[in-house]
């Protein structure tokens, strides 16, 4: 029963009416929908919500709404004033620091309160006081910065180019610096157009939308890891007041996989239930409460069946099946997903002749994402019968096709919006329950309806880095060269398909640089178990491999007497080589990449030299820049770019990728910028939106900026030929003699005499008719290895990156704490620096989390004396904690300084030079901190996550021995 | 998102009436700052159908000195005040140290001493959503009749999670409830405590006693604390173990002794034997005499994140770094 009472938020006094149980957030987003307060944890663990009560932040899920009257409450769309946002919002979008934005509204109130109470702060005190709000994009370093900068109000210290440092302009241009030279705008640091709205709360994530008559759903999850749908009973269900409608598996029979061919996956489970989370029957009903009762009253018969929770039981002699047939309806015989096998040169000979040889297994750990926002959908059919879904995904295009395959539903009765993005690291990369769920139960009820996931269910839906374990050998001759590597590898699947066929490939096939392999051998394995579903977290199967081969090369170097940067020097591949295994690499600047974190760590005098309980340690990664070929073969280009020029001024750049908070919206303004010479302020994008905007396959593999990028380059580049024909024949000279200036077009001869971008948008109107438009593409290019399987892996450019992490182990605890890393990153051409620091500084964060911290651990069961008593043992493939506070994501008290280097090796083939930044620089991290622990105290972790008790277990063993 | 279950909530402004509320109104539970209890709810470790708010209550939420120099803390003091409070700094610091490591920043803001004090024990297979808990059947704690941890169905190991509780029970602090009928009752912190780990169990006083306030005895001359927390992150996580020490100095020989392990199980353990050493000087050797027994009286289980082994070990470690921090000089900061 509603309960009316007044609360004082932001100023204003709100009647509200709601049920009295109703936290502080659920009032704010969905009774007054000032949503711009976020929900990302349900429960207190990730300060998302946090709110200023009387001017204190505190977390507006766990307190009650109706606990707070007579408290001056203020929400992020309080914090502005008629000036416009507050210094602190306006540093926050000047510094870069806002990503994906979710954790932002909360981070900015933290950092509003802490400024407001104590005007000085040191670093320690803002790192403190921040946390309190988890981030997942930033690495907190540019949120530290921009504080710091809110701090002195000095955006001299932000911005050293420019001449007067007063407070933060009002209207500080979206190019703020030098460009790169002979450029009008690539190269310049710029702020990203949607930042500012994410920073006052504007920005509208799924969540935060509401249809007229919308309904809420919840989905029935399996409490069991493996078991047979006897039969399933939705009466109960159906027959509650408020339940619009239900729907289970046999009304979704078709399988769907984000790679068509290997769908092996239902959107409901058919017949059975493959591990604790897996989904197995929704319910639309007027209110997330009644969904979530109507949920509990749906009677599912299982006949419980034996799981496989570990890659060894799944590969047993006569062990269950995960799946009884395969994806061709073919019966299984056992539980391996995906083999590959390739070689590459002669291995067993150069391991034969090799001066020295590292042999070992090592194991690595899975993770997930966790973005801050979880995964939301939304759907609505038309009275006609056409369905408008927004999701949180990252891939609009693929969902739109599996959403046509598993529907039914001719594709162009889809349309698929992707609001703002709240994170996704690859979380987000491909269908989920969830989406099939909203458009069959709207459809069924009648209007639009909503599925939110909890924070556990995101962590069912998982996809995220697979356990892999490793038997690698790597050889190199008496110089250091390596004369071989070889490694045989098995991936936990988890219980479906996803990327499955591409990550067994991933794992053998990206190692080969940027450091060069005489030969090489890999066997990859992927196998199914009754856990939730692996898949492509950020550094795609190719983050795992780098783990044993570059810890195992600075063991090499040990043995041959070599410095670990000097032995990676030896073996750096240099611009246009080939890889062992066919790839060509058009670029690659390694060695300025080494020479870089070299010099800004102080190696030369510092490693092997520091006390017993600090080292440094170096590793390296190479990362393609979008796969060659899409994921279903067509001879369709990529990505599509429209760029249409208005009479008002304004040129608006319609292309179907996503922005995950990345900021592939701010690189393609900063190329239609850079060819058409608009100002960015006067170019809008219009993206994420399957109707609107001509194709593109999504923020997958890292490859928006290039092709995206190039398809911007080649709209952008045909607009201005037209318009400067048109400029031509209006000033009467040549169009050879006219150059393009930020802003306008003018004769070389004499930059006075010009014309401004926008008369000449207007000139071509009235010349050429409206509207006006040009638009590009990127086609895939012929590229890979002539063997079967050689063209994954193929890219058409490669990042390199090198790190050097600094850390101290104590001895006594065998906690490990990062002290700083250097990471430099070979990203090409750096189009906008401020994007690409921000994408370093993220990945070092989240590699150095996932080496520390984090650990998608599942309980692997009770010895039998220990078990309850029944028939099975119920704690088996249960999640040890699926939840923000027990997945311990590195906080900012966690997080060392970041100190980022951008490489520019100029890139051939993309866009002004530019090549990958997203996910090549995480890969290091894991080696790195190894090799760092290694030099600290003299062991050698080969099992991660690096825990204590690891740590502890390592330097008894090495006193022992 | 999680949602918590339907109640009323009602808002008493004096203690008195809220222990009569709790008193008449059937399955009701006290809510102070929210931390503990509302992800619990939203779990649905309880539905009860009336919460008694106690944020209106006044004049609980101060800290103050007698003349003795014992400290009343107010159960409605912040977290966030206990962590900033200069006068606690200077008198018992390891209270200090031991508020400002809990949780983040917001929550030491919400969460209040009292709510702190009676925080409800911790274990991987409690602190689940309702789901979770189903697929496993349930546990002693919640809905079932069997500890996953220890394999039991007799006992609960949940763990006392609380990191004010440690210490102030090395401080010898006095709890100060208000019970139905307007009875006042005073009892050691530690008495509060029971070796039952569930949840109607875990205390000794009834369930409609309300803690008004935390006494803390005159520290003294010579007095020093301090509090040692292991966990896996820097913010935003429980202790996976704590120790709390607290000790009179008198020159170099230590006349009180205090070693408080916290996050281990349902009980704070006060490490015993500690006796035979009072009076003598905090050398190296009895420094590691004392983390020793600290190490035997150490039985952590697997119910919180980290190896028992690990935590064990641990418990040797803190409590000798602790101890060389109380040696190496008065910390008030």
């Amino acid at each position: 029963m509603k309960q009316v009472y007044p609360l004082t938020i932001n100023g204003d006094v709100h009647e509200v009416a709601a049920p009295p149980h109703w936290s502080l957030l659920e009032v704010l987003r969905y009774g007054l929908g000032l949503t711009g307060t976020k929900q990302g944890c349900d429960k207190g663990d990730c300060g998302a919500c946090t709110v200023l009560r009387d001017g204190e932040p505190i977390l507006a899920c766990c307190v009650l709404a109706i606990s707070q009257q007579g408290h001056e409450l203020i929400t992020i769309e309080g914090l502005a004033d008629a000036d416009g946002p507050s210094p602190v919002q306006r540093a926050f979008d000047a510094c870069g620091a806002l990503q994906c934005g979710f954790c932002q509204p909360g981070m900015i109130l933290s950092a509003h309160a802490l400024l407001a109470r104590d005007p000085d702060p040191e670093e320690a005190t803002i790192v403190e006081a921040l946390s309190g709000n988890l981030c997942r994009c930033t690495g907190y370093t540019k949120i530290v910065e921009a504080v710091r900068a809110a701090r002195d109000l000095r955006e001299a210290k932000v911005f050293a180019d420019r001449a007067d440092p007063g407070p933060f302009p009002r209207h500080l241009p979206v190019a703020h610096g030098p460009p790169a030279e002979g450029f009008q705008v690539i190269g310049s640091r710029g702020r990203k157009a949607d930042a500012i709205a994410k920073a006052t709360g504007a920005a509208q994530y799924t969540d935060d939308l509401a249809l007229p008559r919308m309904a809420h759903g919840s989905i029935l999850r399996s409490p069991y890891a493996h078991a047979r749908i006897r039969s399933i009973d939705t009466s109960a269900a159906e027959a509650m007041p408020g339940v619009f409608a239900v729907v289970i598996g046999a009304d979704m029979p078709t399988p769907y996989c984000v790679i068509p061919w290997t769908a092996d996956e239902h959107a409901l489970a058919v017949d059975k239930v493959r591990y604790i989370g897996d989904a197995v029957a929704a319910v639309a009903a007027v209110d997330e409460d009644t969904a979530e009762a109507a949920v509990q009253r749906i009677v599912v018969d299982y006949e419980v069946l034996q799981p496989v929770i570990t890659p060894a039981e799944a590969l047993a002699e006569g062990a269950p099946l995960v799946h009884d047939h395969d994806w061709k309806g073919r019966a299984r015989r056992d539980n391996v997903c995906k083999t590959v096998e390739l070689s590459f040169g002669e291995v067993d000979q150069a391991l034969a002749d090799a001066a020295a040889v590292v042999e070992g297994d090592w194991s690595y750990s899975g993770s997930t994402h966790a973005p801050i926002e979880p995964h939301c959908a939304i759907a609505t059919w038309d009275p006609d019968g056409r369905l408008t879904l927004y999701s949180a995904t990252q891939v609009m295009h693929y969902l739109h096709r599996e959403l046509a395959r598993v529907l039914g539903l001719p594709p162009d009765r889809i349309r698929v919006i992707q609001p703002t993005l709240g994170g996704a690291f690859g979380g987000k990369s491909e269908p989920f329950d969830l989406e099939f769920c909203a458009a069959l139960l709207s459809k069924r009820a009648g209007r639009p309806v909503k599925i939110l996931y909890t924070r556990e269910e995101v962590f069912y839906a998982h996809r995220g880095r697979h356990p892999m374990d490793f038997h690698l050998r790597i050889a190199a001759d008496a110089e250091g060269h390596i004369t071989a590597v070889d490694n045989d590898i098995v991936l936990d699947g988890g219980a479906y398909h996803s990327f499955g066929l591409v990550t067994t490939y991933y794992a053998g096939q990206l190692l080969p640089g940027p450091l060069r392999f005489g030969s090489y051998r890999f066997r990859s394995q992927r196998v199914y178990t009754n856990k939730p579903c692996c898949g492509p977290k950020r550094g795609h199967g190719s983050v795992q491999p780098r783990f044993p081969l570059e810890t195992a090369l600075d063991e090499l170097a040990q043995q041959l007497h070599l410095d670990p940067i000097e032995i990676r020097r030896r073996n750096a591949m240099a611009d246009g080589e080939r890889t062992i295994n066919g790839q060509h690499v058009p670029s690659c600047g390694i060695l300025q990449c080494l020479d870089a974190v070299e010099a800004a760590s102080g190696w030369r005098e510092r490693f092997g030299q520091l006390p017993f309980g600090r080292g440094l340690g170096i590793a390296t990664s190479m990362y393609i820049s979008g796969t060659a070929y899409p994921i279903y073969p067509n001879e369709m280009p990529q990505s599509g770019v429209t760029v249409l020029a208005d009479r008002s001024g304004r040129l608006t750049v319609f292309s179907g990728t996503n922005d995950i908070g990345q900021g592939s919206d701010a690189v393609l303004a900063y190329i239609i910028a850079e060819e058409t010479g608009a100002l960015p302020e006067h170019i809008r994008v219009v993206s994420g939106d399957t109707e609107l905007t001509p194709v593109d396959l999504g923020a997958y593999s890292s490859r928006v900026t290039y092709m995206a990028g190039l398809a911007a380059q080649e709209a952008g580049r045909a607009l201005r030929g037209l318009l400067i024909e048109v400029v031509a024949e209006t000033l009467q000279c040549d169009p050879a003699a006219l150059i393009v200036v930020p802003g306008r077009y003018v004769l070389a001869s004499d930059p006075d005499t010009g014309v401004e971008v926008a008369d000449a948008l207007r000139m071509a109107e009235a010349k050429l008719g409206t509207p006006v438009s040009r638009s590009g593409g990127y086609r895939t290019r012929e590229l890979g290895g002539d063997y079967r399987g050689g063209t994954i892996g193929a890219s058409p450019a490669y990042s390199a990156t090198a790190h050097v992490a600094e850390v101290t182990v104590d001895p006594d605890t065998g906690v490990v704490r990062i002290e700083h890393v250097w990471a430099a990153h070979d990203c090409g051409r750096a189009i906008n620096p401020t994007l690409v620091e921000g994408q370093i500084e993220g990945s070092v964060y989240m590699g150095l989390s996932e080496a520390l911290y984090e650990d998608m651990a599942y309980h692997e069961g009770m010895e039998a004396r220990r078990r309850a008593p029944g028939e099975h043992d119920r704690t088996r493939g249960l999640h040890l904690g699926p939840n923000l506070l027990d997945y311990r994501i590195a906080t900012s008290l966690d997080t060392p300084p970041i100190t980022a280097s951008l490489v520019e090796s100029i890139d051939p083939g993309g866009p002004y030079g530019a090549k990958e930044a997203g996910e090549g620089p995480l890969h290091p991290a894991i080696p790195a901190i190894a090799n760092a622990i290694h030099d600290a105290v003299g062991i050698r972790l080969r099992t991660m996550p690096f825990t204590p008790q690891r740590v502890l277990a390592a330097l008894r063993q090495a006193e022992g021995a | 998102m999680l949602r918590m279950p339907e109640f009323e909530v009602h808002h008493p402004t004096t203690p008195e009436e809220a222990v009569a509320l709790r008193a008449e109104l059937p399955g009701s539970m006290y809510v102070a700052g929210g931390t503990d209890l509302l992800p619990n709810l939203k779990h649905r470790l309880h539905e009860p159908p009336h919460l008694i708010a106690l944020s209106r209550l006044s004049g609980l939420d101060r800290i103050e000195q007698d003349p003795d120099g014992s400290l009343i803390l107010g159960a409605s003091t912040p977290l966030a005040a206990l962590a900033g409070s200069e006068l606690l700094a200077a008198s018992v610091p390891g209270l200090v140290e031991a508020a400002a490591s809990i949780a983040g920043p917001q929550h030491r803001r919400m969460g209040t001493l009292g709510g702190n004090v009676m925080l409800d024990t911790r274990c991987l297979f409690y602190n689940q959503s309702r789901p979770w808990r189903q697929a496993v059947g349930g546990c002693l704690k919640k809905d079932g009749d069997w500890c996953h941890v220890i394999g039991s169905a007799k006992a609960c190991v949940a763990a006392q999670s609380s990191d004010t509780v440690p210490m102030l029970v090395a401080l010898d602090a006095r709890l100060r409830a208000l019970l139905p009928g307007g009875e006042r009752r005073e009892l050691p912190l530690l008495e509060l405590f029971s070796r039952d780990g569930r949840f109607e169990q875990r205390h000794t006083l009834p369930p409609e006693a309300l803690i008004t306030h935390v006494h803390v005895p005159s520290p003294g001359a010579g007095h020093r604390s301090t509090y040692r927390k292991v966990r896996a992150r820097s913010a935003v996580d429980y202790p996976q173990l704590s120790i709390a020490l607290a000790a009179t100095l008198e020159g170099e020989r230590c006349t009180a002794l205090q070693v408080v392990i916290g996050a281990m199980l349902p009980q704070p353990r006060p490490v015993p034997g500690l006796h035979a050493l009072i009076g003598e000087a905090l050398t190296d050797e009895v420094c590691e005499a004392i983390a020793e027994k600290a190490y035997k009286a150490a039985r952590p289980q697997p119910q919180l994140h980290g190896e028992p082994s690990w935590r064990r070990h641990l418990c040797r470690i803190e409590t000798r770094r602790g101890l060389q921090q109380l040696r190496s000089g008065p910390q008030p900061r």
